[in-house]
Parts: structure tokens; sequence; C-alpha cells
């Protein structure tokens, strides 16, 4: 028999809505409400700040397949910059050379702004999906990179001589000690990195997409719309808030060894 | 559980070993171990005993294989556990002063760690681990992660990761000066009948000079350097005059010279 069996740990809280964040986002939906009815009192232009009303509307209105795409490219790019990133972090723990050489080109990339990137990749690649995933993972790699190389760094010399003294091949070392030492680290960068990216696509896919909530977005630039701006906003946290959930309950599961 | 007493393992052999550091702000070189000769019989339980910094831990890392020797040589059998890294995988095995288990293992999945490393197979691997956790009186605490164990339960887990391979040759640098007293004993009792059993040569590393005596077939004093100042048999000692014994190390530790009665 064992004293810790599943039934005396510690139940892993489920994910529920926040009674605060509730309240403060209907007070603020109402203060809205009441602004859009003022506005011609006001002197601001009614389409301006359109009622709730007109929102929803526009929100029933949504694409789904608009979001698909958006979530594909995002997805997609966090996965690549992740396997990338990491995979260079292993190779620049494993040589000091090859870290000297690219830690000043890592910090470089990482200085350069979005909307540079943006311009290089339309001057670059004739391709809109290439485009988009190439700003993506050229912003995300990076913090990747940076993130778990320096969570190696630190982890615990002790540990790492405690596992040397068994004799692991390189793999081992990383597979054994390495990467489940730094997995609070990945999940933390996992974290930045969606926000980051959902901000990002939108702004890349502005650029000559023809799908997305950025093209939507344009669009409904285009057309004085604000109501649909409004709407491909609300999506688009709505859609960050719930990467974050799934995330931070992927990490709750997987970290309960933590004390 | 028969544990299988193999034919025994290989003697240790050290000649003029040298260590040297290279301190990276000054440049300065530091002598860790300067030409040290010592050699250790098969299923030997030796005890080293040195101030702080006398090159004790440099010598179990050279002994480990993490750094070459600067000159010299250290064999084991005809093996250098540096240069044939691999050949040792499984055959050295090591307690250290703080228990050092991976925090997101549980016990049990800690003492399998060099098993996985070894690639036993799965099942073995699960047999082995749960017999040296129980022979170790953690049956209960098995699924425990480490933060869920006390101090003393959790080097009792590290004492079994190393036994779980079986391994030639243990080595312990203060593994059991951070518990209180009667813990500490009590470990140290498991610790040596388990390595006896096992037919293991055993190398501790102590401050304390009851704990050295007490264990030690042989007591190896080291001064600056590990330089050996003196190397006892205990068997010679009658146990009445373990007290005197006691004295002529201090003297030897203090003065960084023999003591005349351990000549
Ligand atoms: N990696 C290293 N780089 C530079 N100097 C080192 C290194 N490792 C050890 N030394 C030096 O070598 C000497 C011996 O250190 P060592 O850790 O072997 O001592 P020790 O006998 O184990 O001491 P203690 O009893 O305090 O554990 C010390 O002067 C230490 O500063
Ligand atoms: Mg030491």
């Amino acid at each position: 028999m064992t004293i810790l069996n599943d039934e005396l740990r510690e139940p892993v809280r489920n994910f529920t809505f926040p009674r605060h964040t509730l309240v403060s986002l209907l007070i603020f939906a109402a203060f809205w409400e009441v602004l859009s009815h003022l506005a011609p009192v006001l002197g601001i232009p009614p389409f301006a700040i359109p009622s709730l009303l007109k929102i929803g509307r526009s929100i029933v209105t949504i694409t789904p397949i608009d979001i698909v795409v958006t979530l594909a490219r995002v997805i997609g790019a966090l996965l690549a910059s992740f396997v990338l990133g990491l995979a260079m972090a292993m190779a620049m723990y494993r040589s000091e050379t090859l870290e000297k050489y690219l830690h000043p080109i890592v910090r470089l990339f990482m200085a350069v702004p979005v909307v540079s990137w943006i311009l290089f990749a339309v001057l670059w690649f004739p391709g809109v999906e290439f485009r988009i995933g190439f700003v993506l993972v050229v912003v995300c790699g990076p913090v990747f990179l940076i993130d778990t190389l320096d969570a190696m760094r630190s982890v615990p010399r002790e540990l790492r001589h405690m596992i040397k003294s068994f004799r692991p091949t390189t793999l081992q070392f990383f597979v054994k000690l390495m990467l489940p030492a730094i997995v609070p680290t990945i999940f933390t960068s996992w974290k930045v990195n969606i926000s980051l990216a959902i901000r990002v696509v939108t702004i890349a896919e502005l650029v000559g997409a023809v799908t997305g909530i950025g093209h939507q977005l344009s669009v409904a630039q285009e057309l004085f719309s604000v109501a649909d701006v409004f709407a491909w906003t609300i999506v688009l946290v709505a859609l960050l808030f719930m990467m974050e959930a799934i995330v931070a309950r992927v990490e709750t599961r997987l970290l309960r060894w933590r004390a | 559980m028969n544990i299988a007493v193999r034919s025994g393992p290989p003697p240790i052999e050290v000649r003029g070993l040298r260590k040297l550091f290279w301190q990276a702000t000054s440049g300065q070189a530091v002598v860790a171990i300067d030409r040290l000769d010592l050699t250790i019989a098969p299923r030997e339980v030796v005890a080293i005993v040195g101030q702080t910094g006398c090159g004790k831990s440099t010598f179990f890392d050279m002994m480990i294989g993490l750094e070459p020797p600067t000159e010299g040589t250290l064999h084991i059998g005809d093996k250098s556990p540096h240069a044939d890294f691999d050949y040792f995988r499984g055959k050295i095995a090591t307690v250290f002063q703080q228990d050092r288990l991976l925090p997101w293992r549980s016990a049990l999945d800690n003492v399998k760690l060099p098993l996985e490393l070894i690639g036993m197979h799965e099942e073995e691997q699960h047999i082995r681990a749960l017999t040296w956790l129980n022979r170790l009186g953690l049956g209960n605490f098995v699924n425990a992660y480490p933060h869920e164990l006390s101090g003393g339960m959790r080097q009792r887990v590290a004492i079994a990761r190393a036994f779980v391979v079986q391994p030639d040759i243990l080595l312990a640098d203060e593994a059991f000066g951070h518990l209180d007293e009667v813990t500490a004993a009590e470990l140290r009792e498991t610790f040596l009948a388990l390595a006896r059993e096992c037919g293991s040569t055993a190398i501790l590393i102590t401050h304390q000079l009851e704990e050295a005596i007490g264990v030690g077939d042989r007591v190896v004093v080291f001064g600056k350097s590990a330089k050996l100042l003196a190397d006892i048999r205990v068997a010679a000692w009658p146990k009445e005059k373990y007290a005197v014994l006691r004295e002529a190390i201090q003297f030897t530790l203090q003065n960084n010279q023999a003591d005349p009665r351990l000549l």
C-alpha cells in the first residue's frame, strides 16, 4: 500500500471563471452602452461607439473559417518556434563557441520591430502563408530560445553532477535532466508567446492575406464598420484567454510535483 | 532478496595523481591534488578524512570520471574512469551530501534513474527499484515526491538509488553529515551492511573521526592538496585504544603531518 494514493492527494482545481472578472466586465459593458447612447450629445460621431446590440449583431455574422485559419497559423508557428528555439538552445548549451557567435544575433533579432519584419517578409517572400509564418517564428523563436537557454543554465550544478555520476549519454542528459528541469520555464514562455503571437499575427495578416482575423479587421476598417472591428477584437481576446486557460490547465497537471 | 555476489570489484590504483585548477578571475593555479599515491583493494571499506578544501571531493570527481587528471594516473582495474567513461556506466555509484533527488520524480522513479541510464528492461527496473526502497524501509513511500519526505528519508532514497545498480564501487561524500546523530548512525550502519553484502568497494569521505574509525577497514588522512599524511589499518588498533587513535588523527589534521603514534 502507498500512503499517497490518489484519493488523498489534493484535488487539482478546475478552471472556474472568477466572479470578479465577470463583475468588472459587466460594469465595463454597461458603461460602454451608456456612452454609445450619449455619443451624439457629446459630439462624437455615432458609428465610433457602436451599441452592444450592434456589436452583438456583428459577432453573430462572424465567419468561423477566419478564426480557424488564424488559430492554425498561430499554433503552427508557435510549434515551429518552440522546436527551433529549444533545439538551438540545446546546441548553444552544449557549445560555448556556438553560443558566443549566436547570442548577439539573437539579441539583434529581438531588437528589430515587428513592423520591420513584416516589411522584410513582404519584400523577400512571395507566399502569404510563408510571410506570416516567417514573421511569427522570427518574433517568437528567440523568446523560446533565450528563455530555455537561461533555464538550462540555472539547473543546479548539484543535479548536473549527480546525473553525470551515473554516466548518461548526451541524449539521456537532456531527456532525463535538462528538459524536465526546465518545464516550468517552458510553460511561462508559452504563455508569453501565445499573447505575443495573437497580437503579431493580426498585423501580419493585414498585409496581403485574404483570410484570417487580421484580414477581416482590415476589411471592416475599409467599410468604416466599427462594430465589426469590435466584434473581431472581442473574438481575438477571447481566443487569447482560452489558449492561456488551456496552457494553465496542462501546467497545473504537469507540475503537480511542486510543493 | 538475494544479492548476487560477483567475482569482486577491480582494485583502485592511484599513481602520482595531480589535479590543478585555474581560478577564473585571477588565473592562478590551485593545486587540489598533489602527487597522490593510493591503492585500494577490492571490497575494502575506506574512510577519508581531511580538513576542508584539502581535495577530497576533487578526488571523488576524478573517481567518478568528471575531471581528467592533470598528471599521473587513476585506474580502476586496467581502465580509467575518465577516458573509459562509458565502460563504468552502472559500475560506480555515489551518495552525495545533499540527497540530490530529482524533485519531479517520485521516490520510485528516482531510484529507477540509474537503471534507465543503463537501459535495463522496464519491468526489471520496477522490481529492482521497489526491492531497494523496501530494503531501506521506504515501502510505504514509493510514490511520494521528494518534498513530501523528511531529510533522512530522502537520503535513504539516494542510498537506494546508489545501490540499485549493484555497483563495484560506492562513493559517499559526507553523505550522513547533515543528519541528526541517531539518523546518521542508523543510515551509516545500513549503508555499510549493504555495501558488504553487495561485495562493493566503499569509500566514504567524512568530517567525523568517530564515523571514520567506526566504518573503515582503513582510515586515510589527507593533508593540504590531498597529501597522504597517514594510512591507518583500524584492525591493528584494539577497541579500547580508539580514543588514542582519534587523538592522533586529530593531531595529524591540525599539524598537517603524521602523529608519531600513527607511524
Ligand atoms: N572546479 C574548480 N575550479 C577551481 N578550483 C576548484 C574547483 N574544484 C575545487 N577547487 C579547489 O580545489 C580545492 C579542493 O577542493 P575540494 O572541493 O576537493 O575540497 P574538499 O576536501 O572536498 O573540501 P570540503 O571538506 O569543504 O568539502 C579547493 O581549494 C577548491 O577551491
Ligand atoms: Mg567536499
